[in-house]
Protein backbone atom coordinates (compact mmCIF):
# COMPACT_ATOMS: atom_id res chain seq x y z
CA UNK A 1 0.00 0.00 0.00
CA UNK A 2 1.14 3.00 -1.06
CA UNK A 3 0.22 7.09 -0.25
CA UNK A 4 1.48 10.35 -1.01
CA UNK A 5 0.35 13.35 1.36
CA UNK A 6 1.82 17.54 1.51
CA UNK A 7 3.51 17.82 4.79
CA UNK A 8 6.71 20.48 5.62
CA UNK A 9 6.93 21.73 2.21
CA UNK A 10 7.62 18.64 0.75
CA UNK A 11 5.79 15.09 -0.44
CA UNK A 12 6.11 12.43 2.31
CA UNK A 13 5.24 8.95 0.62
CA UNK A 14 4.47 5.97 2.67
CA UNK A 15 4.74 2.67 1.71
CA UNK A 16 4.02 -0.51 3.72
CA UNK A 17 3.30 -4.26 3.42
CA UNK A 18 2.00 -6.14 6.49
CA UNK A 19 3.41 -9.45 5.31
CA UNK A 20 -0.37 -11.18 5.40
CA UNK A 21 -0.17 -9.77 9.61
CA UNK A 22 -2.96 -6.88 9.24
CA UNK A 23 -5.87 -6.54 7.09
CA UNK A 24 -6.31 -3.90 4.75
CA UNK A 25 -8.12 -1.60 6.79
CA UNK A 26 -5.42 -1.76 9.96
CA UNK A 27 -2.73 -1.58 6.80
CA UNK A 28 -4.47 1.77 6.44
CA UNK A 29 -5.13 3.03 10.04
CA UNK A 30 -1.29 2.17 10.51
CA UNK A 31 -0.15 4.66 7.40
CA UNK A 32 -2.62 7.75 8.29
CA UNK A 33 -1.26 7.43 12.01
CA UNK A 34 1.67 7.73 10.54
CA UNK A 35 0.95 11.13 8.56
CA UNK A 36 -0.49 12.23 11.61
CA UNK A 37 2.94 12.60 12.77
CA UNK A 38 4.00 14.65 10.01
CA UNK A 39 0.51 16.66 10.90
CA UNK A 40 1.20 17.30 14.28
CA UNK A 41 5.14 18.01 14.18
CA UNK A 42 4.52 20.57 11.30
CA UNK A 43 1.72 22.34 13.71
CA UNK A 44 4.20 22.25 16.66
CA UNK A 45 7.26 23.25 14.61
CA UNK A 46 6.62 25.44 11.57
CA UNK A 47 8.05 28.61 10.85
CA UNK A 48 5.68 29.46 8.34
CA UNK A 49 2.85 29.77 10.22
CA UNK A 50 2.14 32.96 12.67
CA UNK A 51 -0.55 30.00 14.86
CA UNK A 52 2.48 27.51 15.05
CA UNK A 53 3.51 26.72 18.65
CA UNK A 54 7.33 27.69 17.31
CA UNK A 55 6.13 31.18 16.40
CA UNK A 56 3.78 31.65 19.50
CA UNK A 57 7.21 30.63 21.75
CA UNK A 58 8.94 33.32 19.18
CA UNK A 59 6.77 35.99 20.15
CA UNK A 60 7.20 35.50 24.48
CA UNK A 61 11.07 36.45 25.26
CA UNK A 62 12.34 36.49 28.58
CA UNK A 63 9.59 34.37 29.89
CA UNK A 64 9.66 30.52 30.15
CA UNK A 65 6.86 28.90 28.72
CA UNK A 66 5.39 25.60 28.76
CA UNK A 67 5.83 23.47 25.06
CA UNK A 68 4.52 20.34 23.85
CA UNK A 69 7.14 17.45 23.34
CA UNK A 70 6.41 18.05 19.60
CA UNK A 71 8.27 20.93 19.62
CA UNK A 72 10.44 20.31 23.02
CA UNK A 73 12.03 17.54 21.74
CA UNK A 74 13.47 18.15 18.34
CA UNK A 75 14.57 21.74 19.55
CA UNK A 76 16.26 20.06 22.26
CA UNK A 77 18.06 17.55 19.60
CA UNK A 78 18.97 20.86 17.52
CA UNK A 79 20.42 22.71 20.66
CA UNK A 80 22.69 19.64 21.63
CA UNK A 81 23.88 19.80 18.12
CA UNK A 82 24.66 23.52 18.60
CA UNK A 83 26.39 23.17 21.02
CA UNK A 84 28.81 20.03 20.14
CA UNK A 85 29.44 22.14 16.80
CA UNK A 86 30.11 25.46 18.66
CA UNK A 87 27.05 26.98 16.98
CA UNK A 88 28.37 26.16 13.05
CA UNK A 89 24.50 24.61 13.39
CA UNK A 90 22.41 26.78 15.33
CA UNK A 91 19.09 26.73 15.44
CA UNK A 92 18.28 30.42 16.33
CA UNK A 93 18.75 31.39 12.45
CA UNK A 94 15.45 31.64 11.29
CA UNK A 95 15.46 35.47 10.49
CA UNK A 96 18.03 34.76 8.36
CA UNK A 97 16.66 32.31 6.09
CA UNK A 98 13.16 34.74 6.19
CA UNK A 99 15.61 37.49 4.78
CA UNK A 100 17.20 34.84 1.87
CA UNK A 101 13.42 34.38 1.07
CA UNK A 102 12.74 30.87 2.59
CA UNK A 103 9.34 32.23 4.16
CA UNK A 104 7.12 31.36 2.04
CA UNK A 105 3.96 29.03 3.11
CA UNK A 106 3.83 26.12 0.34
CA UNK A 107 0.21 25.41 1.20
CA UNK A 108 -0.79 29.74 1.40
CA UNK A 109 1.61 31.49 -0.11
CA UNK A 110 1.75 33.84 2.74
CA UNK A 111 5.19 35.14 3.71
CA UNK A 112 6.54 35.85 7.38
CA UNK A 113 8.87 38.96 7.70
CA UNK A 114 10.11 38.83 11.36
CA UNK A 115 11.30 41.95 12.93
CA UNK A 116 13.94 41.22 15.02
CA UNK A 117 17.75 42.18 14.67
CA UNK A 118 19.40 39.13 14.11
CA UNK A 119 22.07 39.00 16.58
CA UNK A 120 20.44 36.19 18.68
CA UNK A 121 22.04 32.85 18.73
CA UNK A 122 21.56 29.05 20.33
CA UNK A 123 23.11 30.53 23.65
CA UNK A 124 19.65 32.80 23.86
CA UNK A 125 17.60 29.78 23.78
CA UNK A 126 16.96 28.31 27.15
CA UNK A 127 15.35 25.01 27.49
CA UNK A 128 14.18 23.69 30.84
CA UNK A 129 14.28 19.81 30.82
CA UNK A 130 12.64 19.67 34.37
CA UNK A 131 9.38 21.95 33.46
CA UNK A 132 9.78 21.70 29.84
CA UNK A 133 9.72 24.99 29.43
CA UNK A 134 11.50 27.28 26.58
CA UNK A 135 12.78 30.37 27.74
CA UNK A 136 13.97 32.65 25.24
CA UNK A 137 16.30 35.36 25.88
CA UNK A 138 16.14 37.67 23.03
CA UNK A 139 14.34 38.25 20.10
CA UNK A 140 14.95 35.25 17.74
CA UNK A 141 12.96 33.33 15.22
CA UNK A 142 13.74 29.17 15.93
CA UNK A 143 14.38 27.16 13.20
CA UNK A 144 13.71 23.47 13.12
CA UNK A 145 14.44 22.57 9.58
CA UNK A 146 17.21 20.16 9.97
CA UNK A 147 15.44 18.39 12.59
CA UNK A 148 11.63 18.50 13.10
CA UNK A 149 10.80 16.36 10.09
CA UNK A 150 14.05 13.84 10.58
CA UNK A 151 11.54 13.75 14.36
CA UNK A 152 8.34 13.36 12.72
CA UNK A 153 10.02 10.75 10.16
CA UNK A 154 10.84 8.57 13.28
CA UNK A 155 7.26 9.08 14.88
CA UNK A 156 5.99 7.97 11.99
CA UNK A 157 8.31 4.56 11.63
CA UNK A 158 7.09 3.83 15.04
CA UNK A 159 3.29 3.78 13.86
CA UNK A 160 4.45 1.28 11.15
CA UNK A 161 7.02 -0.63 13.11
CA UNK A 162 3.94 -3.38 13.84
CA UNK A 163 4.21 -3.92 9.18
CA UNK A 164 6.52 -6.40 7.82
CA UNK A 165 8.21 -4.03 6.06
CA UNK A 166 7.81 0.16 5.41
CA UNK A 167 9.43 2.63 4.25
CA UNK A 168 8.62 6.85 5.23
CA UNK A 169 9.92 8.83 2.26
CA UNK A 170 9.98 12.54 3.38
CA UNK A 171 12.08 13.91 0.44
CA UNK A 172 15.44 14.37 1.61
CA UNK A 173 14.17 12.07 4.74
CA UNK A 174 13.74 8.67 4.55
CA UNK A 175 13.29 5.48 7.27
CA UNK A 176 13.24 1.70 5.56
CA UNK A 177 12.29 -0.15 8.49
CA UNK A 178 12.10 -4.59 7.73
CA UNK A 179 11.67 -5.82 4.58
CA UNK A 180 10.25 -5.10 1.05
CA UNK A 181 7.95 -7.56 -0.24
CA UNK A 182 10.38 -9.62 -1.49
CA UNK A 183 11.85 -10.28 1.85
CA UNK A 184 14.96 -8.25 0.88
CA UNK A 185 16.53 -5.47 2.48
CA UNK A 186 15.18 -1.88 1.19
CA UNK A 187 17.21 -0.71 -1.54
CA UNK A 188 18.01 3.04 -1.45
CA UNK A 189 19.36 4.85 -4.28
CA UNK A 190 20.98 8.30 -3.13
CA UNK A 191 20.45 10.66 -5.75
CA UNK A 192 23.50 12.51 -8.09
CA UNK A 193 22.10 15.71 -9.42
CA UNK A 194 24.77 16.51 -11.75
CA UNK A 195 24.40 12.98 -14.20
CA UNK A 196 21.51 12.07 -16.42
CA UNK A 197 20.54 8.61 -14.48
CA UNK A 198 21.94 9.80 -11.58
CA UNK A 199 22.12 7.06 -8.26
CA UNK A 200 25.27 8.02 -6.54
CA UNK A 201 25.27 4.23 -4.47
CA UNK A 202 22.56 2.12 -3.88
CA UNK A 203 22.29 1.14 -0.01
CA UNK A 204 20.55 -1.75 1.12
CA UNK A 205 19.03 -0.90 4.28
CA UNK A 206 16.90 -2.51 7.08
CA UNK A 207 15.56 -0.69 10.42
CA UNK A 208 17.44 2.61 9.11
CA UNK A 209 17.16 6.20 8.19
CA UNK A 210 18.99 8.01 5.65
CA UNK A 211 18.97 11.67 4.49
CA UNK A 212 20.49 13.44 2.05
CA UNK A 213 21.06 17.49 3.05
CA UNK A 214 21.66 19.17 -0.70
CA UNK A 215 22.15 22.64 -2.23
CA UNK A 216 20.46 21.77 -5.39
CA UNK A 217 16.62 21.58 -4.49
CA UNK A 218 16.15 24.59 -2.37
CA UNK A 219 17.74 27.84 -3.69
CA UNK A 220 17.56 31.26 -2.98
CA UNK A 221 15.26 33.30 -5.24
CA UNK A 222 17.37 36.56 -4.22
CA UNK A 223 21.29 35.49 -4.00
CA UNK A 224 22.93 33.86 -6.36
CA UNK A 225 24.91 30.28 -4.71
CA UNK A 226 22.67 30.75 -1.96
CA UNK A 227 20.49 27.95 -0.64
CA UNK A 228 18.57 26.99 2.60
CA UNK A 229 21.64 25.70 4.36
CA UNK A 230 23.29 28.53 6.02
CA UNK A 231 26.88 29.05 7.83
CA UNK A 232 25.59 31.00 10.75
CA UNK A 233 29.39 32.40 11.02
CA UNK A 234 29.25 34.06 7.65
CA UNK A 235 25.63 34.22 7.07
CA UNK A 236 26.33 32.20 3.22
CA UNK A 237 25.53 29.38 2.28
CA UNK A 238 28.22 26.73 2.09
CA UNK A 239 29.16 25.19 -1.54
CA UNK A 240 32.06 22.92 -1.47
CA UNK A 241 29.79 20.05 -1.34
CA UNK A 242 26.54 19.52 -3.43
CA UNK A 243 25.48 16.75 -1.12
CA UNK A 244 25.69 15.15 2.14
CA UNK A 245 24.30 11.84 2.80
CA UNK A 246 23.91 10.12 6.19
CA UNK A 247 22.86 6.39 7.56
CA UNK A 248 21.86 6.74 11.09
CA UNK A 249 19.61 4.64 13.08
CA UNK A 250 17.51 7.98 13.84
CA UNK A 251 16.19 10.06 10.98
CA UNK A 252 16.49 13.04 13.24
CA UNK A 253 19.60 11.86 13.82
CA UNK A 254 20.69 11.54 10.22
CA UNK A 255 19.01 14.85 9.10
CA UNK A 256 20.88 16.89 12.15
CA UNK A 257 24.37 15.52 11.19
CA UNK A 258 23.70 16.38 7.74
CA UNK A 259 22.70 19.32 7.60
CA UNK A 260 25.58 20.35 10.23
CA UNK A 261 28.40 18.34 8.52
CA UNK A 262 27.25 20.58 5.55
CA UNK A 263 26.96 23.62 7.04
CA UNK A 264 30.82 22.72 8.79
CA UNK A 265 31.91 21.11 5.49
CA UNK A 266 35.61 19.87 4.39
CA UNK A 267 38.11 17.88 6.78
CA UNK A 268 35.86 19.15 9.90
CA UNK A 269 32.39 18.37 8.54
CA UNK A 270 33.47 14.98 7.42
CA UNK A 271 34.62 14.42 11.18
CA UNK A 272 31.70 15.26 12.68
CA UNK A 273 30.21 12.30 11.08
CA UNK A 274 33.14 9.48 11.75
CA UNK A 275 33.27 10.77 15.05
CA UNK A 276 29.85 9.64 15.61
CA UNK A 277 30.45 5.92 14.09
CA UNK A 278 28.44 7.17 11.57
CA UNK A 279 28.44 6.36 7.41
CA UNK A 280 28.36 9.12 4.97
CA UNK A 281 28.34 9.86 1.45
CA UNK A 282 29.35 13.31 0.46
CA UNK A 283 29.69 14.65 -3.31
CA UNK A 284 31.97 17.72 -3.85
CA UNK A 285 31.21 20.38 -6.60
CA UNK A 286 34.50 19.17 -8.12
CA UNK A 287 32.66 15.58 -7.97
CA UNK A 288 34.58 14.12 -5.63
CA UNK A 289 32.86 11.23 -3.45
CA UNK A 290 33.96 11.21 -0.10
CA UNK A 291 33.28 8.23 2.00
CA UNK A 292 32.67 7.86 5.38
CA UNK A 293 32.43 5.23 7.92
CA UNK A 294 33.06 2.03 5.48
CA UNK A 295 30.28 2.71 3.09
CA UNK B 1 30.43 2.60 17.04
CA UNK B 2 31.81 5.29 18.30
CA UNK B 3 30.70 6.23 21.73
CA UNK B 4 29.59 9.59 20.90
CA UNK B 5 27.10 7.67 19.22
CA UNK B 6 25.34 6.47 21.86
CA UNK B 7 24.27 9.33 23.26
CA UNK B 8 22.32 10.58 20.26
CA UNK B 9 20.86 7.18 20.52
CA UNK B 10 19.68 8.15 23.77
CA UNK B 11 18.37 11.63 22.67
CA UNK B 12 15.81 10.67 19.57
CA UNK B 13 14.48 7.69 21.58
CA UNK B 14 13.77 9.55 24.28
CA UNK B 15 12.54 11.88 22.51
CA UNK B 16 9.98 9.64 20.53
CA UNK B 17 9.28 8.28 24.64
CA UNK B 18 8.42 11.77 25.44
CA UNK B 19 5.30 12.03 22.89
CA UNK B 20 4.05 9.06 24.16
CA UNK B 21 4.66 9.18 27.77
CA UNK B 22 2.87 12.69 28.07
CA UNK B 23 -0.45 10.98 26.46
CA UNK B 24 0.13 13.81 23.29
CA UNK B 25 -0.55 11.26 20.46
CA UNK B 26 -4.34 10.55 21.67
CA UNK B 27 -5.11 14.16 22.74
CA UNK B 28 -3.82 16.18 20.06
CA UNK B 29 -4.47 14.45 17.06
CA UNK B 30 -7.41 16.40 15.48
CA UNK B 31 -6.65 19.65 16.04
CA UNK B 32 -5.89 21.52 12.26
CA UNK B 33 -2.87 23.05 11.33
CA UNK B 34 -3.32 25.91 8.44
CA UNK B 35 -4.80 28.80 8.37
CA UNK B 36 -5.60 29.48 4.92
CA UNK B 37 -4.31 33.48 4.81
CA UNK B 38 -7.67 35.31 3.67
CA UNK B 39 -5.72 37.81 0.88
CA UNK B 40 -3.49 34.83 -1.06
CA UNK B 41 -2.41 36.42 -4.05
CA UNK B 42 0.04 33.45 -5.34
CA UNK B 43 1.59 34.78 -8.85
CA UNK B 44 1.44 31.53 -10.51
CA UNK B 45 -2.40 31.28 -9.93
CA UNK B 46 -5.35 33.24 -11.92
CA UNK B 47 -7.24 34.42 -8.43
CA UNK B 48 -9.77 35.96 -10.20
CA UNK B 49 -12.25 34.44 -7.66
CA UNK B 50 -10.67 34.96 -4.96
CA UNK B 51 -10.16 38.89 -4.93
CA UNK B 52 -13.55 38.70 -5.93
CA UNK B 53 -16.49 40.02 -3.52
CA UNK B 54 -17.27 36.83 -2.18
CA UNK B 55 -20.38 36.88 0.65
CA UNK B 56 -18.57 36.44 3.80
CA UNK B 57 -21.07 33.97 5.96
CA UNK B 58 -21.48 33.87 9.41
CA UNK B 59 -20.78 30.21 11.02
CA UNK B 60 -23.46 29.79 13.86
CA UNK B 61 -21.03 27.57 16.14
CA UNK B 62 -18.01 29.93 16.11
CA UNK B 63 -19.36 32.93 15.12
CA UNK B 64 -16.86 34.21 13.01
CA UNK B 65 -17.76 34.51 8.75
CA UNK B 66 -15.78 31.66 6.79
CA UNK B 67 -14.65 32.32 3.71
CA UNK B 68 -14.79 28.34 2.65
CA UNK B 69 -17.32 25.98 2.97
CA UNK B 70 -16.05 22.83 5.04
CA UNK B 71 -15.47 19.60 2.82
CA UNK B 72 -13.12 18.15 0.59
CA UNK B 73 -12.30 19.12 -2.50
CA UNK B 74 -10.59 17.25 -5.68
CA UNK B 75 -7.75 20.34 -7.39
CA UNK B 76 -6.21 19.63 -10.90
CA UNK B 77 -2.87 21.14 -11.78
CA UNK B 78 -0.30 20.67 -14.61
CA UNK B 79 3.04 20.98 -15.25
CA UNK B 80 5.10 19.50 -18.20
CA UNK B 81 4.94 16.47 -16.82
CA UNK B 82 1.11 16.01 -16.74
CA UNK B 83 -1.63 16.36 -14.49
CA UNK B 84 -1.45 17.13 -10.53
CA UNK B 85 -4.96 15.79 -8.74
CA UNK B 86 -4.69 17.11 -4.61
CA UNK B 87 -7.06 15.70 -2.48
CA UNK B 88 -7.47 19.18 0.03
CA UNK B 89 -9.72 19.07 3.20
CA UNK B 90 -10.79 21.92 4.38
CA UNK B 91 -12.03 22.61 8.06
CA UNK B 92 -13.14 26.24 9.25
CA UNK B 93 -11.04 27.61 6.98
CA UNK B 94 -8.42 25.71 7.46
CA UNK B 95 -6.14 23.01 5.13
CA UNK B 96 -6.56 20.46 7.11
CA UNK B 97 -5.20 17.94 4.72
CA UNK B 98 -3.66 17.77 0.91
CA UNK B 99 -3.44 14.24 0.17
CA UNK B 100 -1.69 13.70 -3.78
CA UNK B 101 -4.51 11.54 -5.22
CA UNK B 102 -3.70 11.48 -8.67
CA UNK B 103 -1.12 8.60 -8.66
CA UNK B 104 -3.93 5.58 -8.69
CA UNK B 105 -5.06 6.86 -11.88
CA UNK B 106 -3.13 7.50 -14.97
CA UNK B 107 0.07 9.18 -13.71
CA UNK B 108 2.52 6.94 -11.19
CA UNK B 109 3.22 9.34 -7.61
CA UNK B 110 6.76 9.16 -8.85
CA UNK B 111 5.67 11.23 -11.73
CA UNK B 112 4.01 13.98 -9.54
CA UNK B 113 6.72 14.70 -7.06
CA UNK B 114 9.19 17.13 -9.35
CA UNK B 115 12.21 14.76 -9.45
CA UNK B 116 13.70 14.16 -12.81
CA UNK B 117 12.38 11.47 -14.74
CA UNK B 118 15.74 9.87 -15.41
CA UNK B 119 15.84 9.49 -11.15
CA UNK B 120 12.23 7.83 -11.64
CA UNK B 121 12.99 5.05 -14.31
CA UNK B 122 15.72 4.16 -12.22
CA UNK B 123 13.93 4.26 -9.31
CA UNK B 124 11.14 2.21 -10.89
CA UNK B 125 13.90 -0.82 -12.08
CA UNK B 126 16.93 -1.05 -9.51
CA UNK B 127 15.94 0.72 -6.14
CA UNK B 128 12.93 0.91 -4.00
CA UNK B 129 13.43 4.36 -3.01
CA UNK B 130 15.63 7.38 -3.60
CA UNK B 131 17.13 10.02 -1.05
CA UNK B 132 17.92 13.55 -2.55
CA UNK B 133 17.65 16.96 -1.32
CA UNK B 134 14.26 17.90 -0.52
CA UNK B 135 12.00 18.74 -3.14
CA UNK B 136 9.95 22.03 -3.15
CA UNK B 137 6.35 21.44 -3.48
CA UNK B 138 5.44 24.46 -5.61
CA UNK B 139 4.26 22.51 -8.48
CA UNK B 140 1.24 22.27 -6.22
CA UNK B 141 0.27 25.55 -5.71
CA UNK B 142 -2.34 25.45 -8.82
CA UNK B 143 -4.14 22.67 -7.38
CA UNK B 144 -4.47 23.61 -4.32
CA UNK B 145 -5.52 26.94 -5.24
CA UNK B 146 -7.85 25.25 -8.07
CA UNK B 147 -9.82 22.87 -4.80
CA UNK B 148 -9.57 26.15 -2.93
CA UNK B 149 -11.27 27.86 -5.34
CA UNK B 150 -14.17 25.12 -5.28
CA UNK B 151 -14.50 25.85 -1.95
CA UNK B 152 -15.21 29.22 -1.65
CA UNK B 153 -18.08 30.40 -0.23
CA UNK B 154 -20.43 31.18 -3.59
Amino acid sequence: MKKAKLFMDTIVQIEAHSGNEMSDDELDSCINKAFDAFRLVERACSRFSPDSELMQACRRIGEATAISPYLFEPLKFALEMAEWTDGSFDPAIGQLLESKGFNRHYLTGERMNSNVDGSATYRDIELSEANRTLCLHKPLILDLGATAKGFATDLAARELSGCAGFVVNAGGDLYAGGTNEQGDKWTIGIREPNIANGILESLSISDAAVCTSGSYERRSEGDEGEHHIVRPATGKSPNEWVSCTVIAPYAMMADAFSTAAFAIGGEEGIALIADAGLQGLILTSNSRIKRIGGI
Amino acid sequence: MAKMNKKWVVLCSTAIAAVYVAGYWTTEIDKTNVLINTDYSSPSVSSSTLEGDSPQVSDSQSQVSTKYNNGTYIGMGSNRRGTIQVTVAIKNDRITDVEISDFAMHYSIDDVIGMPEEVLKIQSANVDNVSGATYSTRAFSDAIQDALNQALRA
